[in-house]
């Protein structure tokens, strides 16, 4: 086809469209996310009161933490869909963010004194069940983010498809904290982080051949 | 300056406005054409400065109207370049098309943006390989032969070589 035959194609299609917008895309995000936690409530799924809730030393580190995860790293994956938009730094602040907030979780327990202690406070039956649990709930945010994706450009995919995954990850453990009895740091880092590690490996195959463009 | 009528006539495309957005599409299909013509064997330039047209067409909305136009288009035509540069690396073992050879441009030596640029940063083994296959049109065994390597040894090079020119080009900074 020649160049001019193909410009006189697009020309004839145009159609008016609306410029992609940073905070349109947040408010979905938000939305979905909203919607999510709201169904949890009233479908009974976080039945923990608030008054128990808060007698748990580490509620306030799992919220807080996984909170401003997924808020930075949801932020940070909305913006690297825009092609001109570079996500190294931002990765940065948010693997730091990570790892202060396992180190400040260490804090909050005893490390345990040997394998059989380890094991016992590993609980693995209930901590595949969290992790299944966690793994479901970010289901909604990775799918809103990766059509948020395929609508936009991402140019760097590595870093959209880790920001993307890290994002409903984190979303996902948030949202389970409400109905989560654990309150062992150790049990939370290792069973938390398998559940996320599974939205993040799904955005790793996901996205790439969703987004590509 | 190119970059603000391209801008202002995209904001025009982006409200509808044919004319503006076939005005762009022309000025922009000579500016990707020169872009390609540095980076590419001669035969690929047409085909890929016409599949990025489509793109810009396709991604028109991820234009943000309150930024400056050139590292929107320059970042797209770098993405597609990066790509067009896997899918050669994916396929060397193609049977090579006729009239692959790209010509000199001259500009290209000079360029830190250019093909060459990029190649004289590889191994020597790998830049000749890939120059002689890739570029000057030699088949594999040819390129072999002239070089003094085994048919594999040349395939290798060129593999890791292509390979090493697309992390190169993404490390670069962007054209505007």
């Amino acid at each position: 086809m020649s160049f001019e035959t193909l410009i006189d194609q697009l020309a004839d299609d145009l159609e008016p469209v609306r410029p992609r917008r940073f905070w349109s895309d947040a408010a979905i995000m938000a939305l979905i996310a909203g919607i999510e936690l709201a169904l949890l409530f009233a479908i009974g799924f976080a039945n923990l009161d608030m008054h128990r809730l808060e007698t748990q030393p580490t509620f306030g580190w799992r919220l807080v933490t996984l909170g401003l995860i997924s808020l930075a790293a949801g932020f940070a994956a909305i913006r690297s869909f825009d092609p001109t938009y570079s996500a190294k730094g931002a990765l940065r602040w948010i693997a730091a963010l990570v790892g202060v907030s396992v180190i400040g979780g260490m804090f909050l327990a005893s490390l345990p004194g040997g394998l059989a202690e380890l094991i016992q406070r590993l609980d693995w039956i209930d901590g595949i069940h969290c992790a299944s649990r966690i793994a479901g709930l970010s289901i909604p945010p990775l799918v809103g983010l990766m059509l948020l994706g395929r609508r936009g450009a991402p140019t760097d995919m590595r870093r959209s498809r880790l920001l993307v995954g890290v994002a409903a990850a984190a979303w996902g453990a948030f949202a389970f904290v409400f109905s989560c009895p654990f309150n062992d740091p150790v049990f939370i880092v290792t069973w938390y982080g398998l559940g996320c590690s599974v939205a993040v490996l799904a955005a790793r195959f996901i996205l790439p051949w969703l987004a590509r463009w | 300056m190119a970059e603000d009528k391209w801008r202002t006539l995209m904001i025009a495309a982006q409200n509808g406005d044919a004319s503006a957005y076939r005005r762009l599409l022309v000025e922009l299909g000579s500016w990707l054409r020169s872009y390609y013509a540095r980076r590419l064997p001669a035969a690929m330039v047409d085909d890929l400065a016409q599949e990025v047209l489509l793109t810009i067409h396709a991604k028109r909305h991820t234009y943000d109207p309150s930024k400056p136009f050139g590292p929107w288009l320059g970042v797209i035509a770098r993405y597609k370049w990066i790509d067009r540069l896997r899918a050669m690396k994916d396929g060397i073992t193609d049977e090579l098309e006729e009239g692959l050879a790209a010509p000199d441009t001259g500009e290209a030596a000079h360029s830190a943006y250019t093909l060459d640029a990029l190649m004289s940063r590889l191994k020597p083994a790998q830049a000749n390989a890939i120059r002689l296959v890739k570029i000057e049109g030699l088949s594999v065994k040819e390129a072999a032969e002239r070089l003094g390597q085994t048919i594999a040894l040349v395939k290798v090079n060129i593999h890791r070589g292509l390979r090493q020119l697309s992390e190169l080009a993404r490390a670069e900074h962007h054209e505007f």
